[in-house]
């Protein structure tokens, strides 16, 4: 199972996790590199210490860091052809699963603004600045 | 009162400050709070975690294959250990947190808040939403264990000086052997970690090339910062990933963050709206990176790089 690492809307970054707790299979999150062997995915994810790599045994999911790949160029006579794919609903009562909303979203709100600073004529100004603040030395 | 489970993030027997942070959170939020370590060797993590005030109790769980931290290994004796009568369980959302707290929240059966920002009462977060240019208050149910990662650049690392006593706890749980730990490849550096550096140099795209990019590192050894970088320039290759700031890379708060050639699209500056002072060089006077910078300077970074370090002696 391929998923991306986090949607860009709520950042949640959690799907991929949950469905490979649930399906109880290895989960290879935030991939930029995957090789697949027979039964086995050797895959190199993008973590805070640098690259790690692991192995999991298949089936598993993967979730896409940003360099796994660069998108295809999609062509019209492609985008054409889309269109008379067969596209199959399932029914999510059919998977004999209980929707439920954990979290309640009770409010919205637009961050804390960060004000506008002042612009400085030159290098020396800038350090001036800095060193003012105590920022370098 | 709330009993809050923390656990600690660590790498070649060193705690994560991602740790301390979390541990802040779990302040504001109020109760016990222990820190569990798993781990192949846990005692000098599990020091480390003791001293960090606030914490009652630090949990270790010793186990050869907890060497390196494989989620699918990790999370069902985290479950089995946070389900005996934790009200919280609390992650950092680094990569590490990421990838093992959603894990572990399916296997509890509970939804999971990701990068909380803010403590509103024990089941109520604000997090942000879409990189960062909105802030959602979200409510779990009553009575509802709450797993959340906490977004650590909205928390002061917690203080040392504590000394919590440290039990060790041997879950009864059956780990899968379908993930393997291969290898980490780890940019040796002396440079201080970007994460919990108190000074940032980051390079964008304008630098043009790795050689370039070189102008980055020489600055911030001069300043004795850490090195970070945009999308666009890890993306080119000028820079790794684990130097990325941003949205989809590290979210940071230094005291000083110095953006160079970067024009600052959001993604970019929600990694970076919680530093103390932020400084932009760039050659184009209309880049929203200034709309955000306390302090702004136009001009050819190649000229302006080296007249910084010089004038900084």
């Amino acid at each position: 199972m391929l998923l991306g690492k986090q949607a860009i809307d709520d950042d949640a970054n959690q799907t991929g996790q949950m469905l490979a707790a649930l399906w109880d299979r290895p989960q290879a999150t935030f991939a930029s590199k995957v090789e697949v062997d027979g039964g086995v995915a050797r895959v190199t994810r993008e973590v805070d210490a640098g690259l790690e790599t692991i192995e999991v045994d298949l089936p598993a999911v993967i979730t896409s860091d940003l360099r796994l790949n660069e998108p295809r160029f999609i062509k019209l006579p492609d985008i054409m052809k889309a269109k008379a794919k067969p596209i199959e609903t399932i029914e999510l009562a059919s998977l004999g699963v209980e929707p439920g909303d954990h979290l309640k979203t009770t409010h919205y709100a637009a961050p804390a603004k960060r004000s506008k600073g002042v612009m400085v004529k030159d290098v020396a100004e800038l350090v001036a600045a800095l060193k003012s603040k105590g920022l370098i030395r | 009162m709330s009993r809050i489970l923390i656990v600690a993030e660590h790498l070649d027997g060193a705690l994560n400050t991602a740790t301390a942070r979390s541990v802040s959170c779990a302040k504001a939020i109020g109760g016990d709070i222990h820190v569990l370590v798993l781990a192949a060797e846990a005692s000098a993590v599990a020091a480390e975690a003791a001293a960090i005030d606030g914490v009652g109790k630090v949990l270790t769980v010793t186990r050869p294959e907890n060497a390196h931290a494989l989620a699918a290994v990790l999370a069902p004796q985290i479950a089995a250990v946070a389900g005996s009568g934790y009200t919280h369980l609390l992650l950092p959302s680094t990569t590490f947190g990421k990838d093992v707290a959603p894990r572990v929240a399916a296997l509890l059966g509970v939804a999971q808040v990701s990068d909380i920002m803010s403590v509103e009462g024990a089941q109520t977060f604000k997090r942000p939403i879409y990189a960062g240019n909105a802030i959602v208050t979200v409510e779990a149910p009553a009575g509802a264990l709450i797993v959340g990662t906490v977004r650590t650049a909205s928390y002061p690392a917690a203080a040392g000086g504590g000394s919590a006593p440290v039990e060790a706890l041997s879950p009864d749980v059956a780990l899968p052997s379908h993930t393997r730990f291969v290898g980490l490849a780890q940019g040796k550096t002396d440079r201080p970690d970007l994460q919990g550096a108190a000074r940032v140099v980051s390079g964008g795209r304008a630098l043009g090339s790795a050689e370039q990019f070189q102008l980055i590192y020489g600055l911030a050894d001069k300043i004795g910062a850490a090195v970070g970088a945009s999308r666009a320039a890890v993306d080119a290759g000028y820079a790794p990933n684990d130097l990325q700031v941003g949205q989809t890379g590290k979210i940071i708060a230094p005291e000083l963050y110095i953006a160079i050639g970067i024009s600052g699209a959001i993604q970019h500056l929600t990694g970076i709206k919680d530093a103390g002072t932020i400084v932009a060089i760039n050659k184009d006077a209309d880049a929203p990176i200034f709309e955000i910078a306390d302090y702004g300077l136009v001009g050819d970074l190649f000229k302006l790089i080296p007249e910084f370090e010089q004038a900084l002696g």
